[in-house]
């Protein structure tokens, strides 16, 4: 005689251990819608018209919006990531541990590194050479 | 009744009985690839085995290792400690087996912590002569459980029964072991095994006292079964008081703080110690072996008392205490070598030994006593081994070093384990009427256990009978003892056990009903108990861990005490007792001496000269005229 | 531990279960109310033994050493699974309200909490859980050293490092008592799954510089019941009482995991062009 306990629909709800765990997982949402959007404008590239329809899709505010929420949603992803990293991959010099923080700011510094050759490569430097030539490609 | 039928029986699964098991699978493989078939081994324990106590063993495991060591020196150590009543041949064999013992735990993974070239580590311990204490950090017998109990799962032919509560034993009319009785605790069910070799491992009985060390599960179930039939507890008045416990809980800090450098303080901040023939004062950062700190425990324990009679300890939540001091350690490398001090004194007392006292005071920890066996484990009843806390093979004596007793369950857990495979595997052992003894067992314990959960009577519960117990011995056999108070509590011991048979559960369910196996521990326990009341009243010298203050009977006395105490069960009657000799044909009895007086007397170089203390000189003016042989 | 003056009191709710009863009645679990006194030393440990000396001796739970090494005294306190002798009822007070006055003694209520037995196994008995279930992952895995040893070097230990000791070490701290296990969801929908425990005391075995038996561990943890069952909620980590942190062992199982798997298909692969 003994009874088990199951799992109900609502056990995430229980602790905020679990909610942020869900939200985790949940990021994957936002990052879908994404690169559907992504995908479609390579599609898009066929044609002018295509390409000026996909712009007019991408300027709409909701679009806007579901966009900044999945870059917040990869910067979240990236944090719980980064995090986790120093655990699964520990780095030691003789018996002492490098410390998880030295690790995590590494790689956000590898971060900040990969978005700046991106803004120089078509920001600054593609509105200098004129190759991206669109709305708030200068400064 | 469900019966089962094996080789050999363990009971207990912490380290001795661990490592018992592990040797019997070891002999029985061996035995079985020239004969027909293995040796079948049945582990029985009341708790999954890496619950047992060993686990909260801290401090290490001693075995001659440096090479400026000897095994003559750990010997002499050994029995010095024990004020000479080890037995010299055990001793013997134990020094020179330590050290293979712990290579082997180093082969089944035990993480021993090193030296910067990988070498084992050791460290400094009370009353040993050299560093030799091989440590795994400060949870040495939490990593030799578990790296015991896990190699164990290598050896098929080891069964285990966790959560199995042994009652009794089986004995042939022949007066042979012939298996033992269970209750399996999930069911309530009984059950009988059989075999020809049953090894006794369950550890102390420190639970007899209220202020301990121990775990709860530490009640002396397996002496009190083995003595109910007719076996020999001896030397149970040696019961050992660690003197770092926590306050409140009895928490064991481990003596390998001391061993690290640690100090002993009063309410004053002096270092009490030199004034009890441990000084003189060691400096700061510089522990010398067997001096101040590193003296045994016994001695140490001892002078917690006269400090608290002097009124010279402190007091924390209404205990009298003094304080360890650990702050000149530094924080890296008191969590390097004593993180869990660390972690037991921030949860259990809220200070941080980092930058503060650490609050301590004497607590029942070890009894040094138990089964008698000889020195291949065996007790008086043919089959029947012991080994561990529980057994009392002769090691220890009136008073155990630390970290021997981690070494001795291995030592003496392997040999039990191999004796109990060449009795297991002998031919020809005659027993008849069989049958007919395990109905009556059966139908014994059935009656029994029937009449304690019997509802239809009004229920009277265990629980007061347990409070007085723990309360009477730790009046009646404390640090300091004498005649009337030890009178005292054998009287309320044996008024207690008269009451107990009153008792009855009020739970009478089937399934983990730990109300009545608390029920049966405390009647396994007030029988210890009376054993070492009884060997208390009538051992009338001071001698180790037994220190009595009536006249005539404050100093060691070996014209008439250098013998064994052996406390005998008669059902339905006071216990008896008897005395038994001592080997000593190694090392005579001599002077027990710490400090500057040691080194002075073992001949080692020229010492701080400085006045004797007063405690000092009247432990002077009392040896003399004392036998003293000399080593 | 008996009630003193100037002692708080606390509620403490605790789950019920006794199969016995409940078998003849077809009830369900249920739960009862204790008022036990405290101070600032109370463990929930000495509450519930409080409980069962005073108040009630049929309430069942596990313990022993009461000083966090054993791991018998798991239960979930407030939801969360926490060893009960490490847990303090200081830490459980709650602000009074008069409708909380205990009428009987007229003391106020100033700690409350609820015991559950540990959450993901089977309930046996009031606070008892079937460990059965914990032990058979934790055996499944062969945490055991695997190593040949010649007969010479059986005589003297082997040499290991303080950095390699430091390898493994934390995974060596282990001490049983199931939390993570209640902690973890996955093993919940699967009880099938190795578990963090178990899976961290493999890894413990495989970083030992000492060990050859990895190869023999691995297919264990590469299996669906292993390393890849976990999907990293991590909440083990957090309840586990002696820092082991098994989500970091289960996730370095995850690399070597893949290691080993592409290793297997690179062998796989040469051995058929061969």
């Amino acid at each position: 005689m003994s009874y088990k306990p199951t799992l109900t629909r609502t056990w995430w709800l229980k602790h905020r251990f679990f909610m942020l765990y869900m939200l985790r997982e949940g990021t994957v949402l936002p990052l879908v819608f994404l690169l559907c959007s992504l995908s479609a404008g390579a599609f898009a590239l066929q044609s002018v018209e295509q390409f000026a329809s996909w712009q007019r899709f991408m300027a709409n505010p909701w679009v806007v919006a579901i966009h900044t929420v999945a870059l917040i949603a990869a910067l979240y992803h990236a944090f719980t990531f980064f995090k986790l990293f120093p655990r699964v991959m520990p780095i030691r010099v003789g018996t002492k541990l490098v410390p998880p923080a030295i690790m995590v700011v590494g790689q956000w510094l590898a971060v900040v590194a990969v978005i700046t050759v991106f803004l120089w490569l078509f920001v600054f430097s593609g509105a200098a050479h004129g190759i991206v030539a669109g709305p708030g490609g200068g400064v | 009744m469900q019966q089962h039928e094996f080789d050999i029986i363990v009971v207990g699964g912490g380290g001795a009985g661990l490592r018992a098991a592990i040797a019997a699978a070891e002999a029985g493989a061996k035995a079985g690839s020239n004969k027909a078939k293995p040796l079948n081994i049945a582990m029985l324990s009341k708790v999954y085995p890496m619950r047992s106590h060993t686990v909260a063993a801290e401090g290490g495991a001693a075995a001659v290792t440096r090479p400026d060591d000897t095994v003559e020196a750990h010997f002499d150590d050994t029995v010095a400690g024990g004020d000479w009543l080890a037995e010299q041949g055990v001793v013997d064999y134990f020094v020179r087996h330590a050290y293979q013992e712990l290579v082997q735990m180093e082969h089944w993974g035990c993480p021993w912590s090193r030296k910067p070239n990988g070498d084992v580590q050791v460290r400094r311990f009370g009353g040993m002569k050299t560093e030799r204490t091989w440590f795994a950090a400060d949870k040495t017998g939490f990593h030799m459980l578990h790296t015991l109990f896990q190699t164990s799962l290598k050896y098929p032919s080891i069964q285990r029964f966790d959560e199995y509560f042994v009652l009794d034993l089986l004995v042939s009319v022949q007066q042979q072991v012939q298996g033992v009785l269970a209750l399996e605790i999930s069911t309530g069910e009984l059950h009988m095994l059989y075999a020809n070799a049953v090894i006794m491992a369950t550890g102390g009985a420190g639970r007899v006292f209220r202020f301990n060390t121990n775990g709860g599960i530490v009640t002396g179930d397996g002496m009190a079964i083995a003595y109910r039939h007719g076996v020999p507890l001896r030397d149970m008045e040696f019961v050992q008081y660690h003197p770092t416990g926590l306050p409140g809980s009895g928490i064991l800090i481990t003596e390998a703080c001391r061993g690290e450098g640690g100090l002993l303080v009063n309410k004053d901040g002096y270092r009490y110690l030199q004034d009890y023939g441990l000084g003189p004062e060691t400096p700061l950062g510089k522990p010398e072996n067997k001096y101040m700190e590193l003296g045994p425990r016994d001695k140490l324990s001892q002078a917690f008392w006269h400090e608290q009679k002097a009124g010279r300890t402190g007091k924390h939540h209404g205990s009298d205490v003094v304080y360890l001091d650990l702050r000149h350690l530094g924080k890296a490398y008191l969590y390097e070598r004593l993180p869990f001090i660390c972690e037991l004194a921030k949860a259990y007392v809220d200070v941080d030994p980092v930058h503060e006292l650490i609050p301590i005071r004497p607590a029942v920890h070890y009894t040094m006593g138990g089964i008698e066996t000889d020195a291949h484990c065996e007790t008086t009843l043919k089959g029947l081994f012991a080994a561990g806390e529980c057994a009392s093979v002769g090691l220890h004596g009136a008073n155990r070093l630390g970290s021997n007793s981690l070494t001795e369950l291995l030592v003496f857990g392997r040999l039990a384990g191999e004796q109990a495979a060449a009795r297991a595997l002998q031919k020809g052992v005659k027993v008849t009427g069989l049958e007919q003894e395990s109905q009556k067992l059966h139908k014994k314990w059935q009656t029994k256990l029937h009449k304690l959960t019997d509802t239809s009577q009004e229920a009277r519960s265990w629980v007061p009978i347990k409070r007085e117990l723990v309360a009477t011995m730790e009046t009646g056999c404390g640090i300091y003892r004498d005649e009337q108070g030890l009178q005292q509590a054998l009287d309320s011991v044996r008024r207690l056990q008269a009451e107990f048979q009153h008792v009855r559960v009020g739970d009478n369910s089937k399934a983990y009903n730990t109300d009545l196996l608390h029920c049966l521990e405390l009647e396994f326990s007030l029988d210890v108990a009376e054993a070492i009341c009884l060997a208390a009243l009538e051992r009338r010298e001071s001698r180790g861990a037994h220190q009595r203050l009536d006249a005539d009977c404050t100093e060691r006395n070996d014209a008439e005490f250098l013998r064994h105490s052996q406390v005998f069960y008669v059902p339905g009657k006071a216990a008896k007792l008897k005395w038994q000799a001592v080997d000593t044909h190694i090392s005579a009895p001599g002077e027990r001496l710490y400090g500057s007086a040691g080194s002075a007397h073992a001949g080692a170089a020229a010492e701080v000269q400085r006045e004797p203390t007063e405690f000092e000189q009247k432990q002077r003016g009392k040896k003399e005229g004392s036998s003293d042989g000399g080593e | 531990m008996a009630a003193n003056k100037g002692m708080q009191q606390a509620l403490v709710r605790v789950k019920r279960y006794l199969p016995e009863e409940q078998q003849k009645t077809q009830s369900e679990p249920f739960w009862q109310e204790f008022t036990v006194p405290f101070d600032e030393s109370t463990s929930v440990l000495d509450a519930l033994n409080f409980i069962k000396e005073e108040l009630d001796p049929s309430l069942s739970f596990r313990w022993s050493c009461r000083m966090a090494i054993c791991g018998s005294c798991g239960f979930m306190l407030n939801g969360i699974p926490k060893l009960g002798c490490k847990e303090f009822l200081r830490n459980y007070s709650v602000r009074t309200s008069p409708a909380q006055k205990n009428t009987a003694t007229n003391t106020s209520i100033t700690a409350s909490l609820t015991v559950e037995p540990l959450a993901h196994f089977t309930v046996e008995r009031d606070l008892i859980v079937n460990m059965d279930e914990f032990l058979i992952h934790l055996e499944a895995v062969k945490p055991y050293l695997i190593a040949e040893t010649s007969t010479q070097k059986q005589l003297q230990p082997s040499l290991q490092t303080p950095a390699q000791l430091a390898k493994y070490k934390q995974f060596a701290n282990c001490i049983n008592c199931g939390l993570c296990y209640s902690a973890c969801p996955q093993f919940c929908l699967n009880p099938e799954f190795l578990g963090p425990a178990a899976i961290a005391l493999a890894q413990r075995y495989n970083l030992d510089s000492r060990d050859t038996g990895k190869a023999v561990r691995m297919p264990m943890l590469n299996s669906h019941n292993g390393v890849w069952s976990c999907t990293f909620v991590g909440f083990c980590s957090d309840v586990c009482p002696k820092q082991v942190d098994p989500a970091a062992a289960v996730n370095q199982g995850k690399v070597e995991s893949a290691k080993s798997m592409l290793i297997q298909m690179f062998k796989g692969s040469t051995a058929h062009e061969l």
